[in-house]
């Protein structure tokens, strides 16, 4: 008798049962990442180390066939584009003018008034070699990794303004957390009126403002900016402009390009100064007198216990 | 009644054999990095489809044991591990979507290749609900509908090409199948 003939029954029951196992434990997975665990991440970031460098090498001629379009592209309005730059350099030169005068005006300011100026701000440019990661997550990798000095928690930058923060770092590359990513929260500033809000993302293309306190005072063309509240990220970072939808809730624009990232800066920002543990005053030390011996007969009954031991 | 010998396999059917196991695996994973290089950033748009998802359906109906569930897992399992999501989502995904097309899979072998499309259209229909409300348990709210729309509709779209391309691999490297 054939012993592949009598196999192909058990083979096939076999497979049905892998598969019922493998649904199964993928299901598990699923529950247990909820728990957020340490394995979890060690994994990822491990897979992630692994294929940054092959990425990067394989996402360079990815971004070299970008630029040969975009340059093409260039080439058939240069004259429509040169007509345009000329108009906005005249334009620009008369804001020129005015911005250096209130340079001065505002450093003569600063300095009768002592003010603390934040520090200069160091930063690494490095490229996104990886796409947004499928559509429930919207985050790129960078080539820029703690060896560069990248640290969890930094704002990345492109030209136009804010994209996102590093959110794990590997010794070569980073995740960036994009501002439309469901989990982005940035706190932010909408300017002229200087509102506090929550920019926070919801994988659509315009992330949502929330916690603003007074939304009338904010009108669609507003500018955003990052407040710098948490002292993650440098105050004033441009992030967008405040547009309305149809159903009358308040969004933001970005004026970084989510769909055509390319070069981009992690921001090494670090907060200027560590805010000391406040102790209540000398005099409010010892007054409340039962807490006190409740919380000294604590340290003694635990004491006692640990002699016990 | 003839009777046949047993089978014992020569060293060269032994590592066809190996290639055999080894090459849609190789392809599926190729696959899933080709997803995460920014090639939709050439045309301006942050969409990625999910070059893998084709492989696993393609695999389910032409030959579903040389793709065993064990490598639709491992697929799915890289998958989740490149990108930041859950954990174990498209791994389920992806086995699930493995499942129903097997056992569809008699509609689809001898069939034309637009039934082939259409079936995927469908597979990958059915696949993006059960992603879109996995994610939304998980995340615990309704996610936007549209990114999965965009996912599933460039995956759909580029499935000749990549159909082709696996239809190539099977005639060159895995013949008599």
């Amino acid at each position: 008798m054939d012993p592949n003939r009598t196999s192909q029954p058990f083979r096939e029951f076999s497979h049905r049962l892998s598969l019922i196992f493998m649904i199964t434990l993928a299901a598990a997975l699923l529950l247990l990442g909820r728990a957020e665990t340490y394995v979890f991440d060690r994994a990822r970031q491990t897979v992630t180390d692994l294929a940054a460098p092959l990425l990067e090498v394989a996402s360079r001629p990815v971004a070299a066939t970008r630029r040969l379009i975009q340059r093409t592209d260039e080439y058939a309005y240069v004259f429509d584009e040169n007509e345009r730059l000329r108009a906005e350099n005249q334009r620009l030169q008369a804001w020129r003018e005015k911005a250096l005068k209130l340079e001065a005006r505002l450093a003569r300011y600063e300095a009768l008034l002592s003010v603390q100026l934040d520090p200069s701000i160091k930063y690494v440019s490095g490229r996104v070699v990886s796409d947004n990661g499928g559509p429930f997550v919207d985050t790129v990798l960078v080539n820029v990794g703690g060896d560069q000095g990248a640290k969890s928690g930094q704002a990345v930058i492109d030209g136009n303004g804010l994209v996102g923060r590093v959110v794990a770092t590997g010794p070569h590359a980073s995740r960036v957390l994009l501002l439309t990513d469901l989990n982005s929260r940035v706190p932010v500033a909408i300017e002229p009126s200087h509102y506090k809000a929550v920019l926070a993302g919801d994988n659509t293309k315009w992330p949502k403002l929330e916690y603003l306190a007074v939304s009338g005072a904010v009108a669609p063309g507003d500018r955003v900016v990052t407040s710098g509240d948490g002292g993650l990220m440098p105050a004033g970072l441009p992030v967008g402009v405040v547009i309305q939808t149809s159903e009358g809730d308040l969004r933001v624009q970005m004026f970084s390009d989510r769909d055509r990232l390319d070069f981009v800066r992690v921001l090494q920002y670090q907060f200027p100064g560590k805010v000391k543990r406040q102790d209540p005053p000398e005099g409010l030390k010892d007054e409340p007198e039962p807490v006190a011996s409740a919380a000294a007969a604590g340290g003694n009954a635990s004491g006692s216990s640990g002699q016990g031991e | 009644m003839a009777r046949l010998d047993p089978y014992t396999p020569t060293p060269a059917a032994r590592a066809g054999r190996i290639v055999m196991t080894v090459v849609p695996f190789a392809v599926a994973l190729v696959l899933v990095f080709l997803s995460f290089l920014p090639i939709g950033r050439i045309f301006g748009s942050s969409v990625m489809p999910a070059f893998a998802f084709i492989a696993i359906y393609y695999w389910a109906v032409a030959r579903p044991e040389l793709l065993p569930p064990m490598a639709v897992f491992a697929i799915g399992l890289i998958f989740d591990l490149l990108s930041a999501g859950p954990i174990g989502l498209w791994a389920f995904v992806y086995l699930f979507a493995y499942a129903l097309t097997v056992t569809q899979r008699f509609f689809l072998i001898n069939a034309p290749f637009s039934v082939f499309w259409i079936g995927f259209g469908a597979v990958a229909g059915i696949a993006g609900l059960v992603a879109w409300a996995a994610a939304s348990l998980f995340f615990g709210q309704a996610l936007a509908i549209s990114p999965i729309l965009w996912h599933m509709g460039m995956t759909v779209a580029l499935f000749p090409l990549v159909a082709v391309v696996l239809t190539r691999i099977q005639a060159r490297v895995l013949p008599g199948t």
